[in-house]
């Protein structure tokens, strides 16, 4: 009992301590230049890795004294890092929030953005799905919760819709968001409903649809796979579904896609200069087309 | 050497694994520091009450809903589920092996289930991911190979060692005597063990009981695989079977894209926050529960 007590004093003691550690300061700006090599650190989405993975390999064959290191960790790691000055480029699979600009700014970073590349987001369903196209207004009612049965899309003898989503940690998930499920920004009120899986991947999303007969979910154009069954989207005005193709997307006929980023503080100089350039030129690009992304213009 | 050069030496020998020691303590109460400050911010944009019976967890909304609620009984669901499946077995192992099995047995029995300990939960997540999920969600007949069920099964097995080896060093701590007097007055050796040797051994199965549960409610990894992570409140018998979402994988799943100093950071902070009173709270009984018999018994 006595020892009871003792902890708790303790923990008393714990508090004015948070008050002390709460004065520490952020890392100041580190420079790039270490001798006569130059590094460049690229952190950020998970959804842009494997871009991020094959360009930082071919850039090192053509210009092996320049120091690439790359790391995921998610879109706003990667802008953290940024602003904290421990990376020279954070990518981002979605736009920057206001919130973060403000923290910038703060920061006295002026964050420049570069579109490296376009991403078409799938809807996909089991294989058994009798559906053959879908439309935006259909995918807001079932991702917010307000359909719930696969009946009233008109499947019969499916039961209820399992909607799989990416968890909020995802780019993709809130490009989803902005893009279906509050139909472009028409009702900003819709949300996810609480209902829905939440996976921690563009795999799982993938294996988990492919394994549940009842399950809709949505994936980047570079994981699909003939596990799952492809829904072709009808935008937003109306019109003919439109299937979510490397072409649909480059063309802009696919609505549900979106861009992702590069994030520079300033205009980028030297190495980074270097790297930037190459990712937007055509060998960039290249590789772009080759991991199921779309490549900018 | 010289007696003073000695004992200055032994001073600072004495000294070191003082210090040693100290850092154990200094260490949790750093840790417990750094999650009050990042975690009492949250309270400029929402209340106690309101983190407590919030029954909406939608982080990324505008404004965001923090509700607590969903995501704390996800927990106990899975950890509640995960104990009444390894307590039961856990203590019947545990008995078994320190009563009934032979010696050549006992030896290889518990260097076994401890060798479970070992396994990376990434593995267990695996399995549950890929094998045990769609094998029961087929037998069940359920939408979802995911769900609160799978999680506990999961847990239960990585719980397993701790209760079963905790719980056989208090099984076999009760004094002999105790059994011989008993088999003397005619019980059968069931009679014993149930009546006379488990609850003489209680507290030490309580305490193994409760760590386990400490170190159920506190993995991650496991359970962000195979519970599906829907924030929805599980509702009665049928919430083992659907998917939900426990604070352990609330914190892994959204820290890493979760803007700094916002209410959302500040929240995952409190989630943490939560997460460690509760084991704190859990060790600490555990702790008080073996005290206090080791001045009953004497």
């Amino acid at each position: 009992m006595v020892r009871v007590r003792v902890m708790a004093a303790l923990l008393a003691l714990a508090l004015p301590l948070a008050a002390l550690t709460g004065g520490c300061g952020r890392p100041e700006s580190t420079s790039s230049e270490s001798g006569d090599r130059e590094a460049v650190a690229q952190i950020g989405s998970t959804t842009m890795l494997p871009l991020a993975g094959r360009w930082q390999k071919a850039f090192n064959r053509k210009q092996p004294e320049v120091d690439i290191s790359v790391s995921g960790g998610g879109s706003g790691t990667g802008i953290r890092a940024l602003i904290a000055g421990t990376a020279e480029i954070a990518n981002s699979s979605r736009d920057i929030k206001q919130k973060e600009i403000a923290q910038a700014r703060e920061a006295g970073v002026t964050l420049v953005e570069h579109v490296v590349a376009y991403d078409g987001i799938a809807v996909i369903v089991h294989p058994s799905n009798p559906l053959h196209e879908i439309s935006v207004e259909q995918l807001s009612d079932i991702f917010s919760g307000r359909v719930t049965s696969w009946a009233d899309l008109g499947a019969t003898r499916m039961g209820d819709t399992q909607v799989i989503s990416r968890d909020s940690a995802s780019g993709t998930y809130e490009a989803f968001k902005e893009l279906v499920v509050t139909m472009g920004g028409q009702d900003k009120t819709r949300d996810y409903a609480a209902a829905v899986l939440k996976q921690a991947s563009n795999q799982a999303v993938l294996a988990l649809v492919a394994r549940t007969k009842s399950g809709i979910g949505y994936v980047g154009l570079g994981y699909l796979d003939e596990s799952v069954k492809v829904l072709p989207v009808i935008p937003l005005d109306g019109g003919e579904a439109v299937a979510p193709t490397v072409e649909n997307v480059a063309s802009g006929d696919y609505s549900v896609s979106r861009a992702l980023y590069c994030y520079t503080n300033g205009e980028p100089r030297g190495a980074t200069k270097a790297y930037l350039d190459w990712i937007e030129g055509p060998e960039g690009q290249a590789i772009v087309e080759e991991l199921g992304f779309v490549p900018v213009k | 050497m010289n007696t003073g050069a000695r004992r200055v030496r032994e001073w600072l020998i004495e000294r070191a694994i003082q210090a040693a020691g100290a850092m154990a303590i200094v260490f949790v109460l750093a840790i417990f520091a750094f999650l009050l400050r990042d975690a009492l911010p949250v309270f400029r944009e929402t209340t106690v009450r309101d983190l407590a019976t919030g029954r909406t967890w939608l982080p990324t909304a505008e404004p965001p809903k923090l509700g607590l609620l969903p995501l704390l009984l996800g927990s106990l669901y899975v950890t509640i589920g995960a104990l009444l499946i390894s307590v039961p077995l856990g203590v019947a192992c545990a008995a078994f092996i320190s009563e009934v099995a032979p010696r050549w047995m006992r030896e290889t029995l518990k260097p076994a289930v401890e060798v479970l300990a070992t396994i990376p939960s990434v593995v267990f997540g695996f399995l549950g991911l890929l094998l045990v999920g769609p094998w029961l969600a087929e037998l069940l007949d359920l939408d979802v190979p995911l769900f609160a069920g799978l999680g506990s099964l999961m847990l239960a097995f990585m719980a397993m060692p701790m209760i079963v080896s905790l719980s056989e060093d208090a099984i076999r701590a009760v004094p002999m005597t105790l059994r011989q007097n008993s088999l003397a007055l005619g019980a059968t050796q069931w009679q014993t063990i149930w009546r006379v040797v488990l609850p003489a051994g209680r507290s030490g199965i309580i305490a193994a009981v409760l760590l386990g549960m400490g170190r159920a409610i506190g993995e991650t990894m496991t359970v962000l695989m195979v519970t599906g992570n829907a924030a929805v409140i599980p509702l009665g018998l049928p919430g083992f079977l659907r998917p939900v979402r426990t604070m352990t994988a609330t914190i892994a799943a959204e820290m890493g894209e979760t803007a700094y100093n916002t209410p959302h950071y500040h929240a995952l902070f409190a989630i943490g926050l939560l997460l460690f009173i509760i084991t704190f709270a859990a060790n600490t009984i555990a702790d008080v529960v073996v005290r206090r018999s080791g001045r009953t018994t004497r």
